[in-house]
């Protein structure tokens, strides 16, 4: 425990002395901060309007919480899930004489300094929100903080670090915490509908007050605390939090006795395993790695017709079929529900007027473009490829062959984004397409910033740095294209709206095309 | 002393290592040997008791997942993974603190001197390249002062000076009665430190050698005649290329080796067993490559 407590004091030592030095700390503690202070008063006025602004509302509010943090809970620790892994924990730590037990509380401490942070946050915050007693609120803080912490370390300690439990225990496991999930609403259904006929809010709430809730085993009974800490004592609620109480005390005892050699080390080192190289894609800005998940390559082949960059084409092409789902992406499904959203919007007797639906749609193309510009998709892959770099031909060819496929496919998702709104808004075919080459237009610009960005601030604002100054850009393009569309609708109706902001987008791509390739020519220099 | 007993790892359907059994006894340097994909590394991870097995692995008579087992033993691995946040001079700490050992401030010095990391001790993990993560994961090992190491591919990513204090580090705890297992490819890096070599192949372990019975034998001849496989570079060995291809024929057609050849006697005589028993190699091997035993 000593070796544990100096790493981890030592490592928060470093971290916060290395943070100090980069400027970004700042613009995240700025950022932070505000949200702490804005959230409250945004959302003491939404509780206010529910009705829901009392210590009895926050019970309520707490109740819904424990229904899903509970079991979800249970069902990590059951799947050994739910506790952070490095690859130098298993380089270092596994092997060490430090007990099994120990490694596992140790894993669990690392997200208590953000529980304990994020806890007197909420307790400040319910103050203000649902006007809690302080002393109230200081005595929820001390039993999270203490006796759930202990609640909840004691059951990872037995399903995480059990030996006993074999596949099939922690499969029904995992179905009786999803089943408890799958009752609880039921029961909430059932007793609102056999009250009144329908789901009113009241009778929610009075479900969620019950007795009958406070005795479902664990859930419940940590439910009848809250009620006791914030409504005062009632017969069952005193009952059901001793029952809490006890059982903290029987789990504690179970884990404490649990014999555990270290057999979870093997899980243990395969999360750390998948964990750090999720983080690895993530710092270079790739979304595509999921933790836990395995990506499906299938087979196929290729014919490659040309040489030199025409290659990289060819490979992305090749990559492609190879891949599940083709060209389509998260971007595919995006503008496709975007696509949906505006027709939802623009249809129907309270919907927009339909003479609007072009504007919406080309504002929509903008946003939805917008959100996506941190994800890079093949060409941010291509920067981290030195072969990109190495392959004999000039900077322009490789840097049009490398992104033509992401061209292609912006083509077949801007189709798709006006699909529904042309079927269903009746959106003429020529605003259809003008809409089309915007949108193709619009994630051209959005690629060749990427490497405008990489070159300009990549090395001095680091990843997240280096995607506000890309959203920043993208902002100023998305604002000049506003601007044509304006003045087109000034100048003549929706066409030409289109057809400005077109003329403006393509000669921004050009500007952009050129920078980037400069700036291509100028990372090919530096790394070679 | 470190003693694998009949150590079977399953992923799904596969068999990674299949009944290993071997022995490294005090003051010797085992070498685990054998082509990717042999089980070395499931064999190396179970003894480090990362993964869950059947069988036993006692390291000085002690169960491996003992906490008195794990005191006195240290692990290199193949890739080496620093604390992003914990320098050079506080992983070692850190280390010592976890193993309780009474090293001092000046033999950790001296470490760090012996492995040129004494000017970059004050680097966080996450600033050194794979090299000097190498060089650091050796020296956590070494400040424990094991009774057992188990160093997984240790030469990679390393310089040749560090190269050269490595072998020397591990001579020295050779000649301290430590035990050494070193699981590696560089054959080449090993050939004057080995005392005992285990060969192994798809889960098996195929032949465990004893330095005194084999005398000079190259462990690249032993390797490839056990595991079958063909030595590329064999214009530049002479008279023992003709002895290896010969040797190779033998192996693909066991019945008809008429002869022994000097290089790789025991492989041959262990085909030879197979060929008449008709059993499966790695049923022969079964618990029986106790490395006291010397050759088969």
């Amino acid at each position: 425990m000593h070796a544990l407590l100096y790493l981890t004091g030592r490592s928060l030592k470093n971290r916060i002395r290395k943070a100090l030095h980069k400027p970004v700390t700042y613009i995240y503690l700025v950022i932070i901060l505000f949200y702490l202070l804005a959230v409250p008063f945004g959302v003491r006025a939404m509780f206010e309007d529910i009705k829901l602004d009392s210590p009895e509302g926050m019970t309520a509010v707490f109740t819904v919480f424990a229904f899903w943090v509970i079991p979800v809970n249970l069902v990590a620790y059951a799947r050994r899930k739910g506790l952070i892994y490095r690859r130098s924990d298993a380089h270092f730590l596994f092997p060490s004489p430090i007990g099994p037990k120990t490694i596992l509380l140790y894993a669990h401490s690392k997200t208590l300094l953000t529980g304990l942070f994020m806890n007197i946050v909420l307790v400040l915050g319910c103050i203000y929100v649902f006007q809690v007693e302080p002393w109230r609120m200081l005595l929820y803080f001390l039993f999270t903080v203490v006796v759930e912490n202990t609640l909840e370390g004691g059951i990872m300690l037995l399903l995480y670090g059990s030996e006993r439990l074999g596949e099939r225990e922690r499969k029904w496991i995992v179905a009786v915490s999803y089943g408890l999930i799958g009752l609880l609403v039921l029961l909430a259904f059932v007793t609102c509908l056999g009250k009144s006929g329908s789901i009113r809010f009241e009778d929610v709430l009075a479900y969620l007050h019950s007795d009958g809730v406070q005795m479902v085993p664990l859930i419940g009974w940590y439910v009848a605390v809250l009620h006791l800490l914030f409504l005062g004592p009632t017969a069952v609620n005193v009952i059901c939090s001793l029952l809490y109480l006890g059982t903290v005390v029987l789990v504690v005892w179970a884990a404490i006795r649990m014999k555990c050699t270290g057999e979870y080390f093997e899980d243990a080192e395969k999360f750390a395993d998948d964990y750090d190289t999720v983080l690895e894609t993530r710092r270079q800005g790739r979304t595509d790695v999921q933790l836990g998940r395995k990506k499906k390559v299938g087979k196929a082949s290729i014919t490659y017709r040309g040489k030199g960059a025409k290659a990289i084409f060819y490979r992305q092409l090749l990559e492609y079929k190879k891949s599940r789902f083709f060209i389509f992406d998260i971007n595919t499904l995006c503008a496709l529900i975007a696509g949906c959203f505006v027709s939802f919007l623009c249809s129907g007797e309270e919907g927009f007027a339909a003479e609007n639906s072009s504007l919406i749609l080309a504002g929509a193309m903008a946003y939805v473009t917008l959100i996506f510009s941190a994800y890079q998709g093949k060409w941010g892959k291509e920067l981290l490829t030195p072969y990109t770099f190495l392959i004999p031909d000039n900077p322009f060819r490789k840097l049009w062959y490398a992104t033509l496929m992401q061209h292609v496919q912006a083509l077949v998702n801007g189709c798709l984004y006006v699909l529904v709104p042309v079927i269903v808004l009746h959106i003429p075919l020529s605003t259809a397409a003008l809409t089309v080459l915007c949108y193709v237009v619009f994630c051209a610009c959005k690629l060749y910033i990427l490497t405008v960005a990489e070159v300009a601030v990549g090395n001095v604002l680091g990843n997240v740095g280096k995607q506000f100054f890309q959203l920043f850009l993208l902002g100023i393009v998305i604002l000049l294209g506003v601007l044509g569309a304006a003045l087109g609708m000034a100048l003549g109706g929706i066409n030409l709206a289109y057809v400005v902001m077109l003329v403006l987008l393509s000669l921004v791509l050009v500007i952009l095309l050129t920078i980037s390739t400069l700036c291509f020519y100028r990372m090919e220099t530096l790394k070679s | 002393m470190l003693e694998v007993m009949d150590l079977s790892k399953k992923y799904g359907k596969v068999r990674a290592a299949d009944h290993v059994s071997f022995t490294v006894p005090d003051g010797r340097v085992g070498i685990l040997l054998g082509p990717n994909g042999a089980g070395k590394s499931t064999v190396i991870k179970s003894i480090a008791g990362l993964l869950r097995f059947e069988g036993q692995v006692r390291i000085q008579g002690i169960p491996s997942r003992e906490k008195a087992a794990r005191k006195i033993f240290a692990y290199v691995p193949e890739m080496p993974s620093m604390y992003d946040m914990l320098t050079v001079r506080e992983h070692m700490e850190f280390i010592r603190r976890a193993y309780g050992a009474e090293t001092t401030d000046q033999e950790v010095e001296e470490l760090l001197a012996r492995f040129e990391l004494l000017d970059k001790q004050e680097k966080l993990g996450n600033e050194l390249s794979k090299g000097m993560m190498q060089k650091v994961s050796i020296c956590c090992a070494l400040v424990i002062h094991p009774q057992v190491i188990l160093l997984d591919e240790p030469m990679v990513g390393l310089d040749p000076a560090a190269i050269k204090e490595l072998k020397q580090m591990v001579l020295e705890l050779r000649d301290r009665g430590a035990t050494v297992l070193i699981s590696t490819h560089m054959l080449e890096m090993v050939k004057e430190l080995w005392d005992i070599t285990f060969v192994m192949n798809q889960g098996h372990i195929l032949g465990s050698y004893n330095r005194e019975q084999v005398g000079d034998e190259d462990l690249e001849e032993l390797f490839f005649a056990v595991t079958g496989q063909e030595k590329k570079d064999q214009t530049a060995v002479g008279q023992e290329k003709e002895d290896l291809t010969v040797t190779g024929q033998e192996k693909k057609d066991p019945a008809a080796a008429g002869q022994e050849q000097n290089g790789s006697a025991a492989a041959e005589r262990e085909q030879k067993d197979l060929a008449a028993t008709g059993q499966e190699k790695q049923d022969s091997e079964k618990g029986s490559s106790n490395a006291g035993e010397g050759g088969q």
